[in-house]
């Protein structure tokens, strides 16, 4: 009995441990079954990336790996259904496009070596790069860059297609030539955005097929050959070694995921990893006095705004008084950006003003002085004194002319704390002059619904960002009459912005689109239905002794629309 | 007979709460607010045709009932439908990140029982010694350490500061050419810094009760009457305490596997650990239906699973149970 007892406390202490393993544990295979190596700890087999057979391991040069800290994960590998920029980051190196953005953004050439524009605007020539190979050996021809183009066209995928609206003809007319032709004339080149895909692999599938396809081993042209994604871990690239442009200095890259930003600040200080792709700012600050590492600032392409319910649709539960200008422009006059910087962003951005950020420093107007509307409580007072908004019954909150208190609702999402943070802060602006506000905090998917339920919306104000691409069309076409129902946060329709907005989309001579963006953003900054709060600044931070060369560009050093970083950088010595 | 008939019971209750849960998982993110399809389409710019395609593809475009019956007879085969994110099969994703967490599960759960009983017994044992006192303190310390702050205390002491073990990840990165020796040896040094975190967290909780547990055995008639017969105190220990305090430290490792199951987000998350807590946590910021839905249901049928366990396990130590 007794040595039952002691057996059966044995027993009960190991079925302790297998419960505590879960349901599959119990019916696991006897111990000595197991093979040797744990199969559910042994790591994924590398995917097969199709890679020619040209990458002898070098014995005689060492393998020069850069090492990338990221905070999250990609989406998936396929270009045409991503929506995460780790995915477009990896994406940009593996696929080339037609054109690059150079380090200045401005055009460089890429698959293209040069392009021309029709005199009428209408038809893009684009000469191609001759003996350029995918990743699989097979060779790049210009039947691949047709049929991109047209695959995209016909089947609106991704944040692709609003490029090739106005698209009505894509040909080859020789080996190495593609005539790209429009019905309008087209001021973005979609060269830039397009990534040329291989059409022996892509050709055969379905739309339904692409939704669905994870691409898990991308053959594309780029300077780097995707290698395997260890989902939750690692994700590696290899320099790849018959690039057009010449080998990357960086024979590997590896992307590493941390789930703690703390953890990852600590990884890049004990020389774990070389970069790391975004930290917050408080972590920024300790890594500014660290031996061997750079903390950088850069201006951004993002914005953080202020956004008014504006909308004329009739089951609108706005408050009718935000769509008075004056009021508007009121509250534009009563918050101070510079203060909003200081406090809710720590110092890490610059005041906003145009709807176009910073960081697009060929388009970005800093409204003139005159026109600014800006930390200036007493002018607030004054236009909505002047416009008949009074304190009548002396409670501190203004009046319409009809008795209508100036009471509204202010939403901003409660895990970004910036924003909460200069939601106050508006708050109390706000009352300052008179102009009750009532801040609530949800989360971010609710405030997009709330936000854009454009058939019925039912809010006041809210607290939001946004990241624009490098063109200006990006953030001028947010607010289009056409985007209400789309993109429109706001639901701001004016025709005479709109007809602007058409006329700077079709003028492809810089100066003169210049112009007519110049004024849009003028317009706009005028009608005050956004109060563009900051344009935040890209925290990065590297080490300074294993790798040299990394230049601080406007949108970041990673991250950005230009992938030149990571060809200039070379070993430190 | 009485047994089979319990057995029965129990696995009849176990089937219902499994559909029971299935079917709260799929409402649970139905009345969630907020629409995947608006999501992905502020972030992308989609066209309507785009759009059309998406919510079709996942079936976003059939009414409730009709996608809640798809959802069933989908479990019910095992096809857990596509990741919105990552459109790839949800299996696919998971059996990954399961088979991680399970490890780091299995491993901690093991390190803490051992710990934690036998710190207990030793207290037990010695009650009223220094030796008790200084264990039930450093067990209250322990338990009340937030598992966060600890891992990150023992991340900049063991990881930055004396450069001992690796900080983040389950293996080293680009270390690829190792031989299977290297590369057990190399995830067990990364499981290292986690384990000793939940280990140092956990293992109070068991020690406090198991100790207690054993000192109210340990003092009923019918150990004076063991020792009075001469019985050596190892003996009367091992044979007639332990058996009669099971019975608590049984529960508490089945509170313990619901517990953790949750509780190895926080743990996963400060070690960068690749399994199932960093995966729920994208999966809720996205909406990620599929996703969500598989690995709360995964987490919910392990605490069953564990429950189930528990109450087949109480039979056969517990008279009282099989004959009640």
């Amino acid at each position: 009995m007794r040595t039952f007892n002691k057996l059966l406390c044995t027993i009960v202490l190991c079925s302790f441990i297998l419960a505590a393993c879960g349901g599959p544990a119990t019916t696991a295979p006897p111990a000595t079954e197991k093979p040797p190596e744990p199969t559910a700890v042994s790591p994924e087999k590398p995917t097969e990336a199709p890679l020619a057979p040209t990458t002898p391991p070098s014995a005689t040069t060492k393998e020069a790996v850069l090492r990338i800290g990221w905070g999250s994960e990609p989406d998936t590998m396929n270009p045409l259904t991503t929506y995460s920029t780790e995915a477009t980051e990896i994406i940009r190196l593996v696929y080339d496009k037609l054109l690059e953005f150079g380090l200045d953004l401005k055009t460089e050439p890429s698959l293209a070596k040069e392009f021309a524009y029709s005199t009428d605007g209408l038809t893009i020539t684009y000469k191609l790069r001759e003996n350029v190979k995918w990743h699989d050996g097979k060779p790049f021809t210009a039947d691949d860059v047709v049929f991109t183009f047209q695959f995209i066209k016909d089947n609106s995928f991704g944040a692709f297609a609003q490029w090739l609206i106005n698209m009505t003809e894509v040909k080859a007319t020789d080996a190495n030539t593609v005539v790209v032709i429009f019905n309008k004339p087209q001021a973005f080149n979609p060269g830039l955005i397009i990534p040329i895909l291989p059409k022996h692999l892509w050709s055969t599938m379905t739309a339904k097929d692409v939704e669905t396809f994870p691409n898990d081993a991308p053959v594309g042209t780029g300077p780097f050959r995707f290698v395997e994604w260890k989902k939750g871990a690692t994700l590696t690239l290899n320099a790849n070694p018959d690039f057009w442009g010449g080998v990357p200095k960086a024979s590997k890259i590896i992307y590493v995921l941390y789930s703690n930003e703390d953890v990852m600040a600590q990884a890049l200080k004990g020389g774990e990893i070389d970069i790391v792709t975004e930290v917050p700012p408080t972590i920024w600050e300790g890594l500014t006095n660290v031996e061997n590492v750079k903390a950088a600032s850069m201006p951004s392409f993002s914005l953080h705004h202020i956004g008014f319910n504006v909308s004329d649709n009739a089951n609108s539960k706005g408050n009718p008084l935000l769509k008075e200008k004056i009021i508007r422009q009121a509250l534009n006059y009563a918050v101070d950006r510079n203060q909003l910087v200081q406090i809710a962003l720590a110092g890490h951005g610059r005041p906003g003003d145009s709807i176009i950020p910073i960081g697009l420093t060929e388009w970005y107007l800093p409204i003139p002085a005159d026109k600014q509307m800006n930390a200036n409580p007493e002018k607030a007072k004054e236009v909505l004194e002047n416009a008949g908004y009074k304190d009548s019954n002396n409670d501190g909150v203004r009046e319409s002319p009809d008795g209508k208190p100036l009471e509204f609702r202010l939403i901003a999402i409660e895990t970004t704390s910036v924003d909460v943070r200069a939601g106050q802060l508006f708050k109390d602006a706000a009352e300052a002059v008179g102009i009750k506000l009532d801040l609530q905090t949800l989360d971010e998917n609710t405030l997009g619904n709330t936000v854009y339920n454009s058939d019925a919306p039912d809010w006041d104000i809210f607290v939001w960002g946004w990241d624009s691409e490098p063109d200006p069309d990006s953030m001028l076409g947010v607010v289009l009459c056409s985007q209400i129902g789309g993109n429109s946060d706001v639901f701001y329709c004016d025709k005479t912005y709109d007809e602007m907005f058409d006329k700077q989309a079709t003028t492809v001579d810089y100066t003169a689109r210049k112009a007519i963006v110049d004024q849009m953003q003028l317009k706009f900054y005028d009608e005050a239905v956004y109060i563009v709060m900051w344009y935040q600044d890209k925290l990065q931070a590297y080490r300074t002794d294993t790798w040299t060369g990394w230049q601080e560009v406007p949108g970041g050093i990673l991250y950005n629309v230009t992938r030149a970083n990571y060809l200039n950088v070379a070993p430190a010595k | 007979m009485l047994r089979l008939e319990f057995i029965v019971k129990k696995i009849g209750q176990l089937v219902v709460t499994i559909f029971a849960v299935a079917s709260f998982n799929f409402l649970l993110f139905r009345v969630l607010p907020g629409d995947p399809i608006r999501l992905l389409a502020r972030a992308g710019r989609l066209t309507p045709e785009a759009i059309d395609r998406l919510r079709q593809l996942f079936g976003l475009d059939q009414s409730v009932v009709t996608q809640y019956l798809y959802y069933l007879r989908n479990l019910a085969t095992g096809e857990l439908g596509i990741s919105f994110t990552y459109r790839q099969p949800v299996i696919e994703i998971l059996q990954e990140r399961i088979s991680n967490t399970l490890l780091l599960l299995a491993t901690s759960t093991v390190i803490v029982l051992i710990i934690g009983v036998s710190a207990g017994m030793i207290a037990a044992a010695r009650r009223g010694s220094k030796i008790d006192s200084s264990l039930v303190i450093t067990s209250l310390v322990f338990w009340s350490l937030p598992t966060f702050w600890t891992g990150l205390v023992l991340i900049i002491i063991l990881g930055v500061y004396f450069h001992a073990l690796p900080i983040s990840g389950m293996s080293t990165a680009g270390a690829d050419n190792l031989t299977a020796f290297e590369r057990i040896l190399d995830i067990g040094k990364h499981i290292l810094l986690p384990t000793i975190t939940l280990a140092i967290v956990d293992m109070g909780q068991f020690m406090l009760i198991t100790r207690s547990t054993l000192v109210d055995v340990l003092t009923e008639d019918y150990i004076l009457t063991a020792k009075a017969k001469g019985l050596p105190s190892r003996k009367v220990l091992w044979n007639h305490g332990l058996p009669n305090a099971l019975l608590p430290i049984l529960t508490t490792t089945a509170l313990y596997v619901s517990l953790i199951v949750g509780g190895a987000i926080q743990v996963e998350t400060v070690f960068s650990w690749p399994g199932m807590g960093r995966l729920m946590y994208d999966a809720v910021l996205r909406r990620d239906y599929p996703i969500l839905e598989a690995s709360f249901f995964f987490t919910a049928a392990t605490v069953i699973l564990a429950n189930f366990i528990t109450d087949i396990l109480y039979m056969f130590i517990d008279p009282r149970v099989r004959e009640a």
